[in-house]
C-alpha cells in the first residue's frame, strides 16, 4: 500500500490532539504554579504566629497569709470571682471547699512574672482575726504565703481589627471537648484527606436541586482554611481553591495541628465590638474559667454554640442555646463520649453561663483604658495588639467591686432621696494604695462596666476646697515663722482687683463670717476667707508650685481663685496629689501595672515602686492631722462613722461655685480614694462635698475596712499642749487645750496666762489678788 | 475657794468678751465643740499600729537612741513578709535584683510601713545602680522608723554609698557622719 498522503480530517484530529496535549500542559503547569502559590501562604500563615494575640490584662494575684485580715465568705467569693468550683472534695485545680473555719483550695498552676508557680493544694483555717493558718496538703506542712492565680480582666486589641483569642494547646483542652468537637463538625475527621467526598456530593445534589449554593460540606480542615484564607463569599471558584487549600494544610500538617489551629481560630461569640475566637477566650468569656476546666455541659454548649453564635447565644437566648447544649450532648452520648449518667447529670445543669445577660470578659473598662495608656508610651500599638504581651496590673479586684458598688448605689439613693430623675448625676472615683501609688480601683462613669467617657481619667472638674490644703501647705512650709497650725487668720471679708478689672470678692460657703480662725480650724471649717489671706500671704504662684510638688500635672495661672480651687483636675490626678500628702510628702508616681511578660512568661519590664520626696515631712505632717480635724470636728465629720470608734481618717470635702461639683479626697493608713459627683453639662445639681461625695466616700472606706491613721510625728515635728484662747504654751492649769504638733523649734515657748508653770504674767497678778 | 471659782468666772468673762471682740459676728472659735479636746483629741505620739510598738523617738537635734527599738524586721514583721524577705535576701546574693525588688514589693503590699522592708528596698536599688531610688526609699524608711538606730544606720549606709556612687561626695560624707553618730550613740548605749 502506498503511503498516501493524510487525509484532512485526519489531519485536523492530529492538530486537536497536539493542541489538547499543549493546552494541559500549559493548564498543568498554571495550576502547579497556583498550587505552588497557594502552599506557600498557608505555609507561610502556619509557620509563625498564626494570629494577632491581643496582650491580657491581669489583675493583682491574691496573697494569702496568716493574718491577713479575711473572712471566710469573702474568700469564697474571691474564689467564685476567679472561677473556682465550690465541690464536696477537691477535683482537680480550680477547685474548693468551703466550710466555716477552713477553705481547702486546689490553686491552679500560673506562671507569674517572677516565674511558674505549680498547682497547690492548701487548707486555710480561718478565725474571727482572718487567715489564721495555711497548710499545705501535700507537703503536709505550714506555708507562710501562697499565691491564687491573678483574674484575666480585660485585653488589649485594635480598633480596626476586633478579634480576640486566648491560646490555648491541644494538650490543655479536655479530650471530651476534641474528641465532641470532632463528633459534631466532622465525624471523618481522622479518616479523610482534608476534603470528604461524601459531603460533597451529599451538598452538590443539594445544591444542584436548589439551583444555588445551600449545602456546605466542609470538613474542619475546610472551614480553617475558609476562616482564615477566605471571604465567606460561597461560590464555586472559592469552593474550589477551598478544596485545593484544605487538601495542602492535610499534606504539610498533622491532624493534630489543625484541630489545633481549628479550635483556636473558630468563632464563638460577640462580646459588643469584639469576636470572641477560640475555645480558651470562649471559655472565659461564658464560664469565667480556664478550658481544662469546663465540664461535660459547658463543653457541650459551646460546641453548640458554634454552629451560630448569634442564633444559638446563651445569654440572649438562652432555652434556644440550651435546645442545642442537650442535643450535642446526645450526640456525645450516642457516640459513647459520655456515659448515660454522665448525660443525664449534664442535661439537668442550667446552662451556667456567666455575667448575666450582658457578660463580658472586659469587667473594668475604666482600668484597663489606664493600664493600655501607660503602656502607650512604651510599647508599639502592634506590640499591645500582636503579641499576646501578659500584663499584670495593679487592679484589686475587691476594692475595685466595693467602689463600684458604693458609687453607684450611693448616687441613686441620693437621687431618689432628692427627688432628682434617675441618670441626672454623674460620678467618678479613685482608689489607690498609700505606700506605693498602686491604683487599685477605677470606676469612670455610673455605667461603669461600659467603655465611655472615663471621668476618673478626663473629666478635670474645679477641684474647689479640694485646693486648700496645698494653700496652707504652702504656707507652713514657706513660711514656718509666720505660719503654725495655730496662727490666727482673719475670717473677714476680702475684695481685690483683677487684672481684667472686675473685682472678686469670695465669700464664705455660709455667706457668714467667723471671727478669727486658728489655720487648722479654718481648714477644718473650710472656711474660703481665713483661706484667701493666707493664700495671699504666701502668694498663688507658691501655692501652684505645692500642688505640682504633690503631683498636679497642669499649669494653673497664678491667680487668687487658685486658693478657692478654681483649677481644673481629674479624679486621678486628685489621688496622686492626695496620695503624696498621706504618704508624708514620698511621692510614688500613680502605676496600674506592676509587670509585663511575653506570652511563653519571659519578663519584659517591671514597673517597680519608686519613690520621691517631693513636700517636706514635717509641713505635711501638720497638714494631715488638719485634716483630721477636717474628720473630726469639722466639715467631714459623717467620715468618722467608717472606721471603729478611735480610729482617725484624714480628708478634705470640695464643693464649687452653685453646687456644680461635689468632692470628696481622703485617706486612712493605707488607702487614698477620690470620689467625684456632679453633672456631665455642668448644671448645678444641689450637693456640696459634704451632703454628697462624701456620703459615697464613707460608705466605701467602710466596706473596705479601711485602717484608721497612724499618727506618728515626724523627728521634724513635735507636739505641744497649746492654750487655745491664746495659742500659747499650756498646761494642766489651762481649761481649754489642743496638743498640737509644731515644726520642731517653732512651738510657742511663753506660757499662756492660764498656765501654773507661768509667772508674773498681768493676769497671774489679777489671779493674786483673789486668792 | 469661792473666791477662786469666781477668779475663774471673771477670767473666763474677760477672755469671752476679747474673743467677741470682733463683734455680734457668728462664731465657732473659741466657742468651739473642742473644748474638750485635749481630753478627747488622741495623742498624736500614740501608736496604733502593731507595726510600729515603740514609741516615737525624736531625732534631731540630738539622737538619743533607744535601745528597745527593734533590731530585726523578725520583731515587727508578720511571718508571710519574714518570709518574703529571706526570699528577697537569697534573690539579692544570688545576683537575682528584679525578683529580690518583687519579693519585698509583695511584702510592702502586705506592710506597708515596714521600715525593714523599704531599707532592704533600698539596698536592691542601690545593686541595681538606681542612686536616686536607693536614696529616696532608704529616706522613706528613715521617715517610717522615726527613730531605729538599727534600720536608720542601715538607710544612711546605703544613702552614703549611694551618694558616692553618684558623685556626690559631700553628700557621701554627711551621711557617713550620721552613720558614725548612730554607731557612737549605739556604742555608748
Amino acid at each position: 500500500m502506498a503511503r498516501s498522503s493524510p487525509s484532512p480530517v485526519r489531519r485536523l484530529l492530529w492538530i486537536a490532539l497536539a493542541a489538547l496535549v499543549v493546552g494541559l500542559s500549559v493548564g498543568g503547569l498554571l495550576l502547579s504554579g497556583y498550587l505552588i502559590q497557594l502552599d506557600q501562604e498557608i505555609r507561610n500563615r502556619f509557620a509563625g504566629s498564626r494570629w494577632a494575640l491581643p496582650a491580657q490584662v491581669y489583675a493583682a494575684a491574691q496573697d494569702l497569709y496568716p493574718g491577713r485580715r479575711l473572712k471566710a465568705a469573702s474568700l469564697g467569693h474571691e474564689l467564685d470571682r476567679l472561677g473556682y468550683r465550690r465541690t464536696e472534695t477537691l477535683s482537680g485545680p480550680g477547685t474548693y471547699v468551703a466550710g466555716k473555719e477552713r477553705v481547702d483550695i486546689q490553686i491552679r498552676a500560673f506562671e507569674f512574672w517572677d516565674g511558674p508557680q505549680p498547682e497547690y493544694k492548701i487548707a486555710v483555717k480561718l478565725d474571727e482575726g482572718g487567715i489564721a493558718e495555711i497548710h499545705d496538703l501535700e507537703a503536709d506542712a505550714p506555708r507562710d504565703i501562697v499565691r491564687l492565680d491573678p483574674m484575666l480582666i480585660g485585653s488589649i486589641y485594635p480598633q480596626s481589627q476586633t478579634e480576640d483569642r486566648v491560646l490555648v494547646r491541644l494538650d490543655e483542652v479536655p479530650e471530651l471537648l476534641r474528641k465532641g468537637l470532632v463528633a459534631v463538625e466532622d465525624r471523618g475527621f481522622y479518616e479523610h484527606f482534608g476534603i470528604s467526598i461524601r459531603g460533597i456530593l451529599r451538598a452538590a445534589f443539594a445544591n444542584m436541586r436548589a439551583g444555588k449554593v445551600v449545602q456546605g460540606a466542609s470538613t474542619i480542615t475546610q472551614q480553617l482554611v475558609k476562616n482564615f484564607f477566605l471571604t465567606s463569599k460561597r461560590d464555586f471558584k472559592r469552593k474550589a481553591k477551598e478544596v485545593l487549600m484544605a487538601l495542602l494544610l492535610e499534606a504539610h500538617y498533622t491532624k493534630d495541628e489543625i484541630l489545633e489551629a481549628y479550635l483556636n481560630e473558630i468563632h464563638l461569640g460577640q462580646d459588643g465590638d469584639r469576636a470572641v475566637h477560640g475555645f480558651g477566650l470562649g471559655s472565659r468569656y461564658y464560664f469565667n474559667k480556664p478550658v481544662s476546666e469546663l465540664r461535660t455541659h459547658e463543653i457541650a454548649l459551646m460546641v453548640g454554640v458554634a454552629k451560630g453564635t448569634s442564633y444559638y447565644n446563651p445569654r440572649r437566648n438562652p432555652e434556644r442555646a440550651k435546645t442545642r447544649r442537650d442535643l450535642v450532648l446526645k450526640k456525645f452520648f450516642e457516640e459513647d463520649l459520655i456515659t448515660e449518667e454522665e448525660y443525664t447529670a449534664a442535661v439537668a445543669e442550667p446552662l451556667g453561663v456567666v455575667g448575666g445577660s450582658g457578660g463580658s470578659v472586659e469587667r473594668y473598662p475604666a482600668f484597663v483604658d489606664l493600664v493600655r495608656r501607660q503602656l502607650k508610651g512604651q510599647y508599639q500599638d502592634d506590640d499591645l495588639t500582636n503579641e499576646g504581651l501578659r500584663i499584670f496590673t495593679t487592679l484589686d479586684p475587691t476594692t475595685q467591686e466595693a467602689l463600684e458598688r458604693n458609687l453607684s448605689a450611693g448616687i441613686e439613693r441620693l437621687e431618689k432621696n432628692r427627688k432628682l430623675k434617675a441618670g441626672t448625676l454623674q460620678t467618678a472615683g479613685v482608689v489607690t494604695s498609700v505606700d506605693g501609688g498602686e491604683v487599685l480601683a477605677i470606676v469612670g462613669g455610673r455605667e461603669f462596666r461600659y467603655a465611655g467617657f472615663n471621668r476618673a481619667l478626663d473629666s478635670r472638674r474645679s477641684i474647689g476646697s479640694l485646693a486648700k490644703p496645698f494653700v496652707y501647705l504652702a504656707a507652713l512650709a514657706s513660711q514656718p515663722d509666720r505660719f503654725n497650725l495655730h496662727t490666727i487668720i482673719d475670717d473677714e471679708p476680702i475684695e481685690m482687683k483683677l487684672p481684667n478689672k472686675q473685682v472678686w470678692a469670695p465669700q464664705n460657703y455660709d455667706k457668714k463670717l467667723h471671727g478669727p480662725q486658728p489655720l487648722y480650724m479654718a481648714l477644718a471649717q473650710s472656711y474660703n476667707l481665713p483661706t484667701v489671706r493666707a493664700g495671699l500671704e504666701v502668694g498663688a504662684a507658691q501655692v501652684i508650685k505645692t500642688m505640682q510638688a504633690a503631683g498636679y500635672s497642669g499649669q494653673a495661672q497664678p491667680v487668687p481663685s487658685v486658693f478657692l480651687g478654681a483649677v481644673d483636675i481629674a479624679p486621678l490626678e486628685v489621688a496622686q496629689m492626695y496620695g503624696t500628702l498621706a504618704a508624708g510628702g514620698y511621692q510614688s508616681r500613680l502605676s496600674s501595672i506592676r509587670s509585663v511578660t511575653t506570652k511563653e512568661g519571659t519578663p519584659l519590664d517591671r514597673f517597680p515602686i519608686k519613690v520621691r520626696q517631693t513636700l517636706p515631712e514635717g509641713p505635711t505632717y501638720l497638714i494631715n492631722w488638719a485634716l483630721t480635724k477636717v474628720v473630726q470636728i469639722g466639715t467631714a465629720r459623717a467620715a468618722l462613722s467608717a472606721v471603729p470608734p478611735g480610729s482617725m481618717l484624714a480628708g478634705k470635702t470640695g464643693t464649687t461655685d452653685d453646687l456644680r461639683d461635689s468632692w470628696f479626697a481622703g485617706f486612712g493608713a493605707d488607702r487614698v480614694a477620690v470620689v467625684w459627683m456632679g453633672r456631665d453639662d455642668y448644671k448645678p445639681m444641689g450637693f456640696t462635698g459634704s451632703s454628697g461625695a462624701l456620703v459615697l466616700w464613707t460608705s466605701l472606706m467602710k466596706d473596705l475596712e479601711v485602717r484608721g491613721l497612724d499618727m506618728i510625728p515626724p523627728g521634724d515635728v513635735e507636739d505641744q499642749l497649746t492654750d487655745t484662747f491664746t495659742g500659747l504654751r499650756a498646761d494642766q492649769g489651762c481649761q481649754s487645750t489642743i496638743l498640737l504638733p509644731y515644726l520642731r523649734g517653732r512651738a510657742p515657748v511663753e506660757f499662756a496666762p492660764c498656765a501654773t508653770a507661768a509667772v508674773h504674767t498681768p493676769l497671774d497678778w489679777l489671779r493674786e489678788i483673789f486668792e | 475657794m469661792t473666791l477662786r471659782l469666781g477668779a475663774l468666772v471673771m477670767l473666763a468673762a474677760l477672755l469671752g468678751a476679747c474673743a467677741s471682740s470682733t463683734g455680734t459676728r457668728e462664731s465657732t472659735w473659741p466657742n468651739s465643740p473642742r473644748s474638750g479636746d485635749a481630753g478627747t483629741t488622741p495623742a498624736p505620739s500614740t501608736p496604733t499600729a502593731p507595726a510600729t510598738p515603740e514609741p516615737p523617738v525624736p531625732i534631731e537635734p540630738v539622737k538619743p537612741v533607744a535601745p528597745d527599738s527593734p533590731k530585726t524586721a523578725e520583731a515587727i514583721s508578720g511571718q508571710a513578709v519574714v518570709s518574703l524577705m529571706r526570699k528577697a535576701a537569697d534573690a539579692r546574693s544570688q545576683g537575682q535584683l528584679d525578683l529580690a525588688a518583687s519579693q519585698l514589693e509583695r511584702a510592702q503590699r502586705i506592710e506597708p510601713r515596714n521600715y525593714f522592708v523599704w531599707s532592704a528596698l533600698a539596698k536592691v536599688y542601690l545593686d541595681q545602680q538606681q542612686y536616686d531610688q536607693a536614696i529616696s526609699v532608704a529616706g522613706k524608711s528613715n521617715s517610717l522608723a522615726r527613730g531605729n538606730p538599727y534600720v536608720e544606720i542601715e538607710n544612711w549606709k546605703t544613702i552614703a554609698k549611694a551618694m558616692e556612687a553618684r558623685g556626690d561626695s559631700i553628700g557621701a560624707l554627711n551621711a557617713q557622719g550620721r552613720v558614725e553618730e548612730i554607731e557612737r550613740a549605739l556604742g555608748g548605749g
